[in-house]
């Protein structure tokens, strides 16, 4: 846990970071994001040290940095940066090895550890004789990302690691991280500037501007409670509610499926329409084959009728482990506001509906 | 897998052969100086004596080098100690002065600090010492600094955010990254010192000058000529080697570029 108690940072009598406070629990993935210059990067270097606070404190698990070796801080922090800073003349296996080195770890546990990291950021092992140069952007990168990681350290400081890739690169590194973080449970400090990746990772928003805490939220309260109007103005910017939905999976938004049998009398059918709207009609062994009711889009209620029975294609239907953004897309491109959701063998195990996700925080 | 050292191109191949060569000639010469006789004789018939033989040219240049190397390892700890100094927070304003004071070590003419140290240190050894370490100086103490200048900043925060001490910052990632500049510098100083090392014979310190000197006070060419020759090879020599040695320091990036002497 990681708490800034009113962290302050002045230059020439004007402070660039003023009155911060806020705490990251453990296991948090905390997101610093603001637009340039509104002192992200200062306030995570303050959290190592790596520059001195005018006025604050940080408490690292119930101790104030400042009473702790500044040397022996910064190893049980790993820290990414934008410019990576590999050291040019080590090899990808010296790079990654730098902390566990300066531990005194011995060789044998700092090779595994090097073999351990690189696996898990799909380096391949020849790399590790390789020198920095000899890396691409994305790979240098990882190898950052992975030294930062190396001495296990109890927080992981991060400012802007995946600032210069391509979005290709830049996407495969946020899954990997999200599932480094998942895996590992590290508490995150994460620096970006970058609103989709932010609402990608972040368990946590802090939003800065001008040196100020103006919200620290998880991204939902954040979205429904922006503090202020340059909050908003600072969201509105993105497409939030859908890329809040690609973090979300349909099993979350799947609610019962009124269903009946093919072989139902067509009384148990209607009854069962005019209590929900629509129903949906399940083969002998429980597959969706069809749909009857209002539930259609008003496109197709207008041309094919209510009560008209349509085929289930398996372009409209739903999987558990399907991102909600990706059901809310084959809604408008099927021009329905229903997809039953079908389990691993074609089962209909529910269904989500607009009125569901329009009923629920994303 | 591939390696990562610089693989053995054509043109390095060469350089190696060539470095190979020289040293062997220059071996030869130091060694065989006195077979030649006859050759100096032909070139020269008005002379009685073609070869220079009051010391062995093995002597002389044993002495030569014992004086150059003497120079430059005071020139390159002293100069390299100065240059971290200044390039230290503590130190940094001092940068100004230790640059100055490098640059008259060098401006001011080997000959004039032999005038003013053979007074105070009397003749031979250390004044022609002293004389060579002032004149070293500026180019080691120029290139620790420039080289030092080109650490990546990224390398240094890296490297501080690691939890790396100072001392471990310095030794383990700035002079390496610095290492190829400060050696292009030690080259300057090390082969400017094996010419100007030959004055040292002027105040009684033995050296390849010895003939030189000789040669020029008795009107004897050959002599001049077998002491320019065997310095000016080990000079050429050494400098190839300095070659080979500033490539094993060349780590991608800086490759092509870094500050020169
Ligand atoms: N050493 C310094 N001296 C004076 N001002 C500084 C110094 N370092 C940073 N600043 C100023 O502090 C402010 C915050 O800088 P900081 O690097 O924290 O911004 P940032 O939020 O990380 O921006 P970016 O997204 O561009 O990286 C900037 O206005 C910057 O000009
Ligand atoms: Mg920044």
């Amino acid at each position: 846990m990681i708490e800034l108690q009113g962290l302050t940072k002045t230059y020439g009598g004007k402070d660039v970071v003023s009155d911060v406070s806020m705490t990251v629990d453990s296991g948090e993935f905390c997101v610093l994001i603001g637009p340039s210059g509104c002192g992200k990067s200062t306030t995570l270097k303050m959290i190592n040290r790596l520059i001195p606070l005018s006025a604050g404190r940080v408490i690292l698990n119930g101790e104030d940095v400042t009473t702790l070796p500044e040397e022996q801080l910064r190893r049980r922090m790993g820290y990414a940066i934008q410019s990576i800073g590999l050291f040019p003349h080590w090899t990808v296996a010296q790079n990654i090895a730098v902390v566990p080195r300066l531990l005194g770890w011995p060789k044998s546990r700092i090779d595994d550890r090097v073999e351990e990291l690189m696996h898990l950021f799909h380096l391949d092992p020849d790399f590790r004789a390789k020198h920095p140069h000899q890396l691409s952007g994305g790979q240098a990168q990882r190898v950052g990302v992975a030294r930062a990681l190396a001495a296990d350290p109890e927080v992981l400081l991060m400012d802007e690691p995946f600032g210069a890739l391509d979005p290709i690169t830049r996407e495969a590194l946020q899954a990997e991280m999200q599932r480094v973080h998942q895996e590992t449970g590290k508490t995150v400090v994460f620096v970006t500037h970058d609103m989709d990746e932010a609402l990608k990772l972040a368990s946590r928003f802090a939003i800065l501007n001008q040196g100020r805490l103006v919200q620290y939220d998880r991204p939902i309260e954040l979205m429904f409670e922006p503090a202020d109007d340059f909050v908003q103005d600072f969201l509105g910017k993105s497409d939030l509610g859908l890329k809040l939905l690609s973090r979300r999976w349909v099993h979350q938004y799947t609610a019962d499926a009124p269903y009946a049998g093919v072989r139902a009398s067509q009384g148990e059918i209607i009854e069962t329409m005019r209590s929900y709207g629509h129903v949906w009609l399940v083969d002998d062994q429980g597959r969706p084959e069809g749909l009857f009711g209002a539930r259609l889009g008003v496109a197709r209620e207008a041309q094919q009728g209510l009560g008209r029975l349509t085929q289930v294609e398996t372009d409209w239907t739903a999987t558990p482990d399907m991102t909600m953004k990706e059901a809310l897309s084959r809604m408008v491109w099927r021009r329905v506001t229903a997809l039953p959701v079908v389990d691993d063998a074609g089962h209909l195990a529910g269904e989500v509906t607009m009125d569901g996700i329009m009923g629920r925080q994303p | 897998m591939t390696t990562p050292t610089v693989l053995v191109s054509g043109t390095d191949a060469r350089r190696w052969m060539l470095l190979g060569a020289l040293s062997l000639l220059l071996a030869a010469l130091v060694l065989f100086m006195r077979d030649l006789e006859p050759l100096f004789r032909d070139a020269f018939p008005d002379l009685d004596t073609p070869v220079y033989v009051r010391e062995t040219f093995l002597q002389l240049t044993l002495d030569h080098i014992v004086l150059v190397l003497v120079s430059s390892a005071i020139s390159v700890s002293v100069g390299v100690a100065a240059a971290v100094f200044v390039t230290r927070r503590m130190g940094r304003e001092f940068e100004p002065l230790v640059s100055a004071l490098s640059a008259i070590g060098q401006t001011f003419p080997p000959a004039a600090v032999l005038a003013i140290v053979v007074p105070l240190a009397g003749f031979g050894f250390t004044p022609t010492i002293v004389a060579l370490t002032l004149y070293g100086l500026l180019p080691v103490v120029q290139n620790t600094i420039a080289g030092l200048g080109t650490v990546p900043p990224a390398a240094l925060e890296a490297a501080r955010g690691t939890g790396m001490s100072r001392w471990q910052i310095l030794f383990r990632v700035e002079l390496p990254l610095a290492m190829r500049v400060i050696i292009a510098g030690v080259r300057v100083s090390v082969i400017i010192n094996i010419g100007t090392a030959t004055i040292g014979s002027t105040v009684g310190a033995k050296s390849l000058g010895t003939p030189i000197i000789a040669g020029l006070v008795g009107d004897n060419i050959a002599y001049v000529i077998q002491g320019a020759v065997v310095v000016g090879l080990l000079a050429i020599v050494t400098d190839l080697a300095f070659e080979r040695l500033e490539r094993r320091f060349t780590f991608g990036a800086q490759a092509g570029g870094g500050a020169g002497a």
